[in-house]
């Protein structure tokens, strides 16, 4: 669920195709850089109701989806 | 006077912050800023723990006023100097490139006062809450790693996204910048350009003549496709980047290219391989001064300015 919420996300900012997002695509390759990612945490902040802390630098979608859905409890 | 929030939250007479500056900032500017009123800051860049604590010594050698220290997160050696400053119990601690938040309880344990710069507003909101003291909103304008968002339009939307101090950065040199800044709505600014040009700034001559020589457009960002875009004085280095960043060229080569162009510029003045970080202002910088004579002139001016601003109001 997570997962899908970020690929919508980052195909509304990067205007790609949403079926173009895999778990495993790199935020570089996609062309989002560390601004962009901090953008779309705080909106996915504001869409799931919770605090996300990022610690670590993500590298992956799935990467992120996961850290996410981690921190759900 | 102008009293601030800033001036508030940390004991320095002039709310002014002297970036840090890899390969430029060290313990004697520093110390040379903090003694002239404002807060100098020495760069951790990716140097090693050792040369942070003979930088951080040489600066309480020559100041009993506070200092700060930046610390690059993407630094190799990140922890270790994160280490350092929470051990040396440096006064403030700015940040750059990335979140601090890891770094955030030890350092607070010390009793830091903790900084990030961010270039965005979004970034203001998820550094903010995790335990910073301010913020520095640095525009695109500035030297160095650099955003794309301008002074102009990035200080009041941070300053309307947090209720944390701003400090503004980037573009600013004079006096008219201070009094600009604080109508943003920064309570205090963060200069580095100008301050290349402090007597007690030890870089080589080539570099100081280069920032004297620059106009308004003699600028240039390269390093963009690698993701991390730095601005720099237009040079034979930054002229070939700027030519290769987008032919067949692999990543691999163009981060080669850039390997130790900081310091051939700071250290050696080698004007054909160096890379001479410097923000929009160089071309408002004249001449070389002592850091007290920077800051008092540039208060004194942004004074003049602020105490005059009700002759627009008829
Ligand atoms: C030569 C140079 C080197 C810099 N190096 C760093 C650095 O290592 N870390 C950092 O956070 N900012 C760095 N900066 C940014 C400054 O700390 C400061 O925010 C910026 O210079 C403000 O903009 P201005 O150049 O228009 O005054 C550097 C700037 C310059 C000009």
């Amino acid at each position: 669920m997570v997962f899908e919420k970020i690929a919508a996300l980052i195909a509304d900012h990067v205007g790609c195709d949403i079926a173009d997002i895999k778990a495993e695509s790199t935020f570089e390759a996609l062309g989002i850089d560390s601004l962009d990612t901090a953008e779309m945490v705080i909106e996915l902040e504001e869409e799931l109701g919770i605090e996300i802390q990022l610690k670590e630098k993500m590298e992956t979608v799935g990467q992120l989806a996961k850290y996410i859905e981690s921190q759900k409890g | 006077m102008i009293k601030t929030a800033l001036t508030e939250l940390i004991p320095i007479e002039y709310p002014i912050f002297q970036g840090g500056m890899a390969w430029i900032a060290d313990g004697k500017l520093a110390a040379a800023v903090s003694n002239g009123g404002g807060l100098g800051i020495i760069a951790a860049m990716n140097a090693d723990a050792d040369y942070l604590r003979q930088q951080i010594a040489v600066a309480r050698s020559l100041t009993d006023k506070p200092f700060g220290v930046n610390i690059m997160l993407m630094s190799p050696n990140a922890d270790a100097v994160a280490q350092v400053v929470a051990d040396e119990k440096v006064a403030v601690i700015t940040t750059g490139a990335g979140n601090p938040a890891k770094y955030m309880d030890l350092w607070q344990q010390a009793g830091a006062c903790v900084i990030p710069v961010v270039a965005s507003v979004a970034m203001a909101k998820m550094l903010g809450r995790s335990g910073a003291a301010a913020l520095i909103a640095e525009g695109g304008e500035s030297g160095g790693h650099v955003g794309d968002t301008t002074t102009m339009a990035l200080v009041p939307q941070v300053c309307d996204a947090t209720t944390l101090p701003v400090i503004a950065a980037g573009g600013i040199a004079d006096g008219r910048g201070v009094a600009a800044a604080l109508m943003l709505g920064a309570c205090g600014v963060q200069l580095g350009t100008r301050f290349l040009l402090a007597e007690e700034c030890s870089i080589h001559t080539n570099y100081k003549e280069k920032v004297l020589k620059a106009t308004d457009i003699s600028t240039i960002i390269t390093g963009k496709r690698l993701g991390h875009p730095v601005r720099s004085l237009k040079s034979p280095f930054s002229n070939a980047v700027f030519k290769l960043e987008y032919s067949q060229i692999s990543d691999a080569e163009l981060e080669e290219m850039a390997r130790d162009t900081l310091r051939l510029a700071a250290v050696e003045g080698d004007m054909q391989k160096g890379c001479f970080l410097a923000g929009q202002v160089a071309g408002m910088v004249k001449k070389s001064q002592p850091a007290r004579q920077i800051i008092q002139e540039i208060f004194d001016e942004a004074e003049l300015i602020l105490k005059g601003v009700n002759r627009w109001i008829k």
